[in-house]
């Protein structure tokens, strides 16, 4: 009955919409203004245009030219004050945006609720129909329906998905499928245009009198508009079969990297279609133009991500406005690009994938989960209001249906990619060292969906020099239609059917982590000895690149020297803490020389573990001395939400200058520290380093978990030494020194203060400068992590990660 | 006089690559002709390889693993390769070929198969040879992956962690079946794999 309803409330919020509309056509027809100059807003084919400030200005102007009228001629009847009035024209625009993304978020809330159906039908299937019939219900009313416009979906609903794309993409194997990827994007996107193309045109030559006027030209535009594979499509349907990552990323990143050719395809036969003839220096500027295009996307896209990753290293006193940052300076590298008819998308994937490690190790962590989680919602948001919007244009545009160009396009289609992929693969596999296999080729072929952006490129078309750009839009939404109906809601069963290998769920453990690294290394050495210049090699190479310097420009202060395994690793602590927290569960501590770091709190562990040395009775007692005494600072609250601070961070750089000196000190003091407990202030820094870049997929918090318990400690309470363990967890780091007795009755203390000197670095010493670190040290812990989400196993899965 | 290791690696390079994928092979008659004729050419400049001839290589010098990759070629004890050695340690990391794993069923399993690959990987990393991968083995391959500025302690938990997760029979070391079933989601053969003909 829930769903009933949820399903009734877009309906009734557009019947709302319907005699809104005729009643503001019934309040301008009687101020008495003339016709035509009315009419213009209405007629604009739909509400959401590319010139929503267009329609205002024509609506100002026209009231004032109401009220000369009126104050000329008419003599008015006085109306009585108006308690209650309606101005709809005012809101117009952002009311109608707000109720189609209303209306996109409502669909995709019902489609979760009737799972039954969507385990059939994929999403975009089912958002297709709504579209249809919401564009069947507002012609019905009486009014135009809404058809995408160009401008809107480039400018707005397609950024988005390419962004959270490209900032999640899987690194590692995209690099090592590089060349797979280009050939099918570049060679494949070229093979299908002139392929479908030129067949096209024999088609019409001998298609009879309707067709014939179409040139080789309009053809060859035809079919490249039609050859790309569409990045939206794939992604709303790979993602919910769970396919293996290689083929995803290669059906994927095809997707993307087609742009380039799309880009330059299209321009190229548009320009061509207006000249007579075609001459060679056009044909060999035209693939110069393809370098240009692709290349200076990708310029224009790292050029952005640099300038962003620089900027991250200065906000660490504004982290509120961080993530606008990665948004705003994104969206310029796409916009620039467009400025020069360069590859956007490319331009958009390079940005985000440069920026993302240097960003990821300057932001905090509460920025990183907030970037996270928009792109995610507003990738999925655009991808439904593009669907949605598919369907609506559907119904409200002119279509000019033959059967001829229709059915041939759609059969060229298929025989194209699947020729183009096998004869391609049969290429590629001569290079390849795990070879594509005929079931994989299957997928790849199979995954070909064609979508919007096929759309809205021949809808950009003008009319004037192609005058068939109708009968080219019904066969290109027959086209979409099929492959995504047909392919989108066959592709699943026939994954189950040839038993293709699915995508693995576990998270990366840090023994493949490091054995991954281990085996890195040992193959760069092998390759160094054959004089092989191979893939590990050049990686390698970039690698010491990005450590030697560009490590040292663009991430703030000490992270920059952090290896990565162990960045790696205090991800994964940092991860488990959060779960530990989120759990209430409390794991008994095993029993390891390292009890000061909070590494050793595995919920793994089993009670009789006597896996490694176990420390000594006294040391374990002086540890827990110490801890206990330590944990009266960690009655914490946060302070009262300031919207332009967030508290831990100001006193992070003053903290690390001070642990810097302290590191010195215990180096010194390693050897004849008298408990092997040091007071290991090493840890802390990259505890509070261990807030910044986590793994996307990396946090998984239990689906019981209420709000986030933040730990209060009463050390008063009679503890075993067990349940010391969650709260030793916290001040680990701090290596146990007692408060000062000001600070304890303070409680949140947030003054930095200089260590004591030197010769005071004693695990007994107090240390005022303890309480900023165990304190941001439960800010950690207490941060609430991300929630497990329904649609973590969604499309909304960073893609591969 | 002895040529420098640049030129006989460069020399050594189309041996390598030509040679390495019929050495480990039940090479047709015609391989091993031209591998015989092969060494022939090369046996006068590739007699044997000291570690000094390896250590010139200026890559290896900074490579973290450079030391037991050098040592990996020298079998026990021995302070010389020859180029069948060489060629058998390098013959691990040729890429598995589909039709490969259809024949030779009953024969020893050929140099580049997945397991044998593993197993060269976890020579590397078990020095004292006791088919286990320890503490202080794991923490000496973490301190030279990951540099000085680490602290033990932090290295010590980070293998603490390591074993834990490994480990399933309660030894406090990673034995070689337990080092394959961590890296079974890794895609080794194409990560330990390197194309010699090209």
């Amino acid at each position: 009955m829930g769903a009933a309803a949820l399903r009734a409330l877009p309906w009734a919020l557009l019947l709302l919409l319907g005699p809104l509309l005729p009643g503001q056509r019934l309040q301008a027809d009687a101020t008495r203004v003339s016709e035509p100059t009315w009419e213009q807003p209405w007629g604009e084919p739909g509400g959401i245009t590319a010139a929503p400030l267009a329609t205002a200005q024509e609506v100002h102007p026209l009231n004032k030219q109401h009220h000369n009228h009126s104050a000329e001629g008419h003599p008015k009847p006085r109306k009585a004050f108006p308690v209650l009035g309606i101005d709809y024209s005012h809101v117009r625009i952002p009311f109608e945006i707000s109720l189609w993304i209303l209306l996109a978020c409502l669909m995709k809330m019902g489609f979760h609720v009737m799972s039954s159906v969507s385990k059939v039908v994929p999403e975009s299937c089912l958002l297709i129909v709504v579209g249809l019939l919401v564009g069947g219900l507002i012609k019905a009313v009486g009014e135009k329906p809404p058809i995408l416009k160009s401008d809107i979906f480039f400018l707005f609903l397609l950024p988005p998905i390419i962004l959270d794309a490209g900032y999640f993409l899987p690194l590692r194997q995209f690099t090592e499928n590089l060349g797979t990827i280009l050939i099918f994007a570049v060679v494949g996107t070229l093979w299908n245009a002139f392929f479908l193309g030129g067949l096209m045109y024999a088609v019409c030559q001998i298609g009879g009198s309707g067709l014939n006027h179409i040139g080789l030209l309009a053809n060859l535009l035809f079919g490249s508009i039609i050859s790309a594979v569409d990045p939206v499509a794939v992604l709303a349907v790979f993602e919910e079969i769970h396919i293996n990552e290689l083929l995803h990323i290669l059906v994927f990143g095809e997707s993307l990297l087609n742009d380039a050719v799309t880009v330059v395809l299209y321009h190229l036969f548009e320009e061509f279609a207006n000249f007579e003839q075609v001459t060679i220096i056009d044909m060999v500027l035209g693939f110069l133009s393809f370098f240009v295009v692709s290349l200076g996307g990708v310029f224009v896209g790292v050029i952005y991500g640099l300038i962003a990753a620089f900027t991250s290293r200065f906000t660490s006193n504004i982290r509120v406005i961080e993530p606008l940052f990665v948004f705003l300076y994104s969206y310029m590298a796409y916009l620039s690009a467009e400025i020069f008819h360069l590859s956007g998308i490319m331009a958009l994937i390079a940005s985000g994938v440069v920026m993302r490690p240097y960003v990821e190790a300057n932001i905090s962590h509460k920025s990183h989960t907030t970037i996270k989680y928009f792109l995610k919602m507003w990738s999925s948001v655009s991808e439904t209001l593009i669907f949605i919007f598919l369907g609506v244009s559907t119904v409200a545009g002119q279509h000019y249906w033959n059967w001829t160009f229709v059915i041939s396009t759609l059969l060229f289609c298929l025989i194209a990619r699947v020729l183009g992929v096998l004869v391609l693969t049969w290429f590629i596999n001569k290079f390849r060292i795990v070879k594509l296999t005929p079931k994989d080729q299957f997928i790849i072929a199979y995954g070909g969906l064609r979508g919007a952006i096929a759309f809205s490129l021949c809808y950009l078309l003008d009319y004037e020099h192609f005058n068939m750009r109708d009968m080219f839009l019904t066969a290109i939404i027959t086209v979409i239609f099929f492959t995504v109906f047909v392919q989108g809601m066959t592709i699943r069963p026939l994954v189950d059917l040839l038993a293709v290998k699915k995508k693995q769920e576990t998270k990366r453990s840090i023994n493949e982590e490091i054995h991954t690294q281990f085996l890195d290394h040992l193959l760069t050495g092998i390759e160094d000895i054959c004089g092989h210049y191979g893939h590990h090699h050049w990686k390698d190479k970039l690698n010491r690149f990005n450590k030697k310097y560009v490590k040292k420009c663009l991430i703030a202060g000490e992270r920059s020297k952090e290896p990565q395994l162990i960045a790696f690793y205090h991800k994964m602590e940092m991860k488990q803490a959060i779960e530990l927290v989120e759990s209430g569960g409390l794991g008994k501590i095993p029993s390891t020389i390292s009890a000061v770091s909070i590494q050793n709190i595995s919920p793994k562990t089993l009670p009789d573990s006597n896996a490694l040395s176990a420390l000594s009775k006294d040391k374990e007692d002086e540890i827990r001395k110490i801890l206990r005494s330590n944990l009266q600072k960690t009655r914490q609250r946060l302070r009262s939400y300031n919207r332009h601070t967030l508290v831990a961070d100001p006193y992070e750089d003053v903290w690390n200058q001070m642990l810097m000196k302290r590191q010195k000190m215990q180096q010194a003091e390693l050897q004849n520290a008298y408990l092997t407990v040091p007071a290991n202030r090493i840890d802390s820094p990259t505890m509070s380093r261990a807030r910044i870049g986590s793994d996307p997929l990396a946090y998984e918090p239990k689906p019981d978990s209420e709000n986030l318990p933040i730990i209060t400690i009463d050390p008063a309470s009679p503890q075993s030494p067990e349940s010391m363990d969650l709260s030793n967890e916290v001040p680990k780091g701090c290596g146990g020194l007692p408060p000062s007795p000001e600070e304890d009755e303070e409680g949140l203390v947030m003054r930095p203060k200089e260590p004591s000197s030197p010769g005071t670095d004693d695990v007994f010493t107090p240390g005022t400068s303890d309480s900023p670190s165990s304190q941001r040290m439960l800010r950690c812990l207490s941060d609430p992590g991300p929630r497990q989400e329904p649609e973590e196993g969604e499309p909304f899965i960073p893609k591969g990660q | 006089m002895r040529k420098s290791k640049r030129s006989r690696r460069r020399r050594a390079s189309p041996t390598v690559r030509s040679l390495a994928c019929t050495v480990a092979s039940p090479a047709s008659t015609k391989a091993k002709m031209a591998l015989l004729d092969l060494f022939i050419r090369t046996c006068c400049i590739l007699a044997l390889l000291s570690r000094e001839d390896f250590q010139r290589i200026p890559e290896l010098a900074i490579n973290p693993l450079g030391d037991r990759i050098i040592n990996a070629f020298f079998s026990e004890g021995e302070d010389q390769v020859n180029f069948r050695g060489f060629m058998r340690t390098l013959a691990h990391f040729r890429p598995i070929e589909d039709n490969e794993k259809s024949k030779d069923q009953n024969g020893p399993e050929p140099l580049n198969s997945r397991s044998n690959k593993l197993h060269f990987a976890f020579r590397l990393y078990d020095l004292d040879k006791d088919d286990k991968i320890s503490r202080d083995e794991l923490l000496q391959v973490l301190r030279m992956m990951v540099g000085v500025n680490i602290s033990d302690e932090q290295l010590g938990s980070i293998a603490d962690r390591t074993i834990q997760e490994a480990d399933q029979d309660g030894d406090c070391a990673i034995s070689f079946a337990e080092f394959v079933k961590v890296l079974e989601k890794v895609d080794v053969e194409q990560k330990m794999s390197i194309r010699f003909l090209h």
